[in-house]
């Protein structure tokens, strides 16, 4: 079998905020169909890690490939052009992202917003991007919320229609930055159920978390991330059972 | 009051109408794109945008009508008396509401519009598609109530000549030296169409509430 590119992969990747240095030349590949979990203390660069790969940050140096074609730049290097805007939001199209605080759109319904960007960003007929929504919302459990408004839902639900929301443009990656870190916790486990379906269906998703089980259960790889930089990337088992470096045996034994 | 003399002022009313009417037209929209203008935030056109709003929003309507009728024409605009009434007015309620969109745009949710960002929308997409629809609910009582100050500025532009309600009732009083009558009616024109605007605002708002579900204000 040829090798696969990687779905989403960064390298070198920099990003300092007016001279503070928030992350420092990171490399990582996230296989296609693999779940990648993200962890590491506060303040490690985690969230401005994921949202380079989006480029809703621009790394400061450093290339981001989505099966192989980068992303914010028209080639490789510091050097190669930065793309025109519109060619920049046609190639995040491929790479959903689901927030901690959910970041709904509040004028629209449940389906509004999980039709929202198929429909106006994708151009694809309503009918049939409402259909599969509807079919989405029912298998994460809020069929019938499809008409209701955002404001009307508790936290769990908003994270489960924001979910449904990155399903629905049919990414090849789905990023999620702390998905459950503003719930209350009895609504944890809704999510995170939600979350590890997909992840037996084989989708992409890299996700940034603070739930440990979570990600020993769930991640094919995981990433620790300290003072901005991957301190290590290994498998659950490895990693909770064999961390290399005593930085990390210290975070795993406080968390 | 004779019949003619209630024409005289429903003729002004009608006047009246006509150039708010006009006005609110082409003003709402003007602000908004001065706002947007200025929250692109680019260097000199930055600049312009706000010392044009800075100095319309200070100087009184009456000199603004005079400044438009009597000096623009210097720099070769010389309108007629109604278009030089309806070019105050838009500026007027352009300046101002642009600082009520300006306020709306700058305490809309980041999250909201980095979400649209990450889903792929352009800047044009995230404006139509998420700012807009939220901002102009927001904005719509500041807008009103901007409105019917335009609505009361309207006979300020008498002074070039300009015939809207009340210089048509206290024409008609003058004539007749029976002031009452003529400006119980204007009152009473003015109050109806501040009526109408009120009316619809809370028409609108019910109605956006009812869809989402809100108790209403
Ligand atoms: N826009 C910004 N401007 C300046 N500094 C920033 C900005 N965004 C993040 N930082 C800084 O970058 C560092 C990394 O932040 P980041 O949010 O990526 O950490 P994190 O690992 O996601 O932390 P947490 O677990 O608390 O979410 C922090 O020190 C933060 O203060
Ligand atoms: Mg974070």
């Amino acid at each position: 079998m040829a090798e696969l590119e990687p779905a989403i992969s960064a390298r070198g990747v920099c990003k300092d905020f007016g001279g503070f240095e928030v992350l420092r030349d990171i490399d990582l590949d996230v296989a296609t169909g693999t779940t990648t979990c993200i962890l590491g203390p506060s303040g490690s660069g985690k969230s401005t890690f994921l949202r380079c790969l989006n480029w809703l940050e621009e790394p400061s140096a450093g290339d981001i490939l989505i099966q192989g074609k980068p992303i914010g730049r028209t080639g490789l290097g510091r050097d190669a052009k930065r793309m025109a805007r519109n060619e920049l939001a046609a190639a995040r199209t491929s790479i959903a992202m689901v927030f901690q605080h959910f970041a709904l759109w509040p004028h629209l319904t449940v389906l509004g917003n999980v039709a929202e960007a198929p429909v106006h960003v994708l151009g694809r007929p309503r009918h049939e991007v409402e259909a599969e929504g509807r079919a989405i919302l029912a298998r994460v459990g809020l069929a019938e919320k499809a008409d209701a408004y955002p404001h009307t839902l508790s936290g769990g639900q908003k994270q489960r229609v924001a979910i449904s929301r990155a399903l629905a443009m049919k990414p090849k990656v789905i990023l999620f930055d702390e998905p459950t870190s503003a719930l209350d916790p009895e609504m944890v486990g809704e999510v995170l159920a939600v979350i590890r379906g997909l992840a037996q269906d084989g989708l992409t998703m890299v996700v940034v978390t603070h739930e440990m089980a979570f990600a020993r259960k769930v991640a094919d790889t995981i990433v620790f991330m300290d003072a901005g930089r991957v301190r290590e990337v290994a498998t659950p088992h490895d990693f909770f059972a064999n961390p290399q470096s005593e930085r990390t045996k210290r975070f795993i034994a406080r968390s | 009051m004779t019949w003619p003399a209630i024409r005289t002022i429903l003729d002004g009313a009608l006047v009246t109408a006509a150039l708010s009417a006009i006005s609110i037209l082409l003003s709402l929209p003007m602000g908004l794109l001065l706002a947007l203008l200025r929250w692109r935030r680019i260097p000199v056109i930055e600049g312009l945008l706000a010392a044009f709003v800075t100095i319309v929003r200070a100087t009184p309507f009456v000199t603004l009508v005079l400044f438009v009728y009597f000096v623009m024409p210097a720099i070769g605009l010389e309108l007629d008396p109604v278009p030089a009434a309806i070019l105050a007015l838009t500026a007027n309620t352009a300046a101002f509401s642009s600082e009520i969109w300006r306020a709306a745009l700058q305490a809309f949710p980041r999250d909201q519009r980095e979400a649209a960002i990450a889903f792929g929308m352009t800047d044009t997409k995230v404006f139509t598609r998420i700012v807009f629809p939220q901002i102009w609910r927001a904005s719509l009582g500041p807008l009103v109530s901007e409105v019917t100050i335009l609505l009361k500025c309207t006979p300020a532009v008498a002074v070039i000549g300009v015939v809207e309600i009340t210089r048509a009732a206290s024409r008609v009083g003058a004539e007749t030296y029976e002031p009452l009558p003529p400006f119980l009616l204007a009152t009473l024109i003015y109050t109806v169409l501040i009526a109408v605007l009120v009316r619809s605002q809370r028409v609108i708002e019910r109605r956006l509430a009812r869809r989402m579900g809100l108790t209403p204000l």
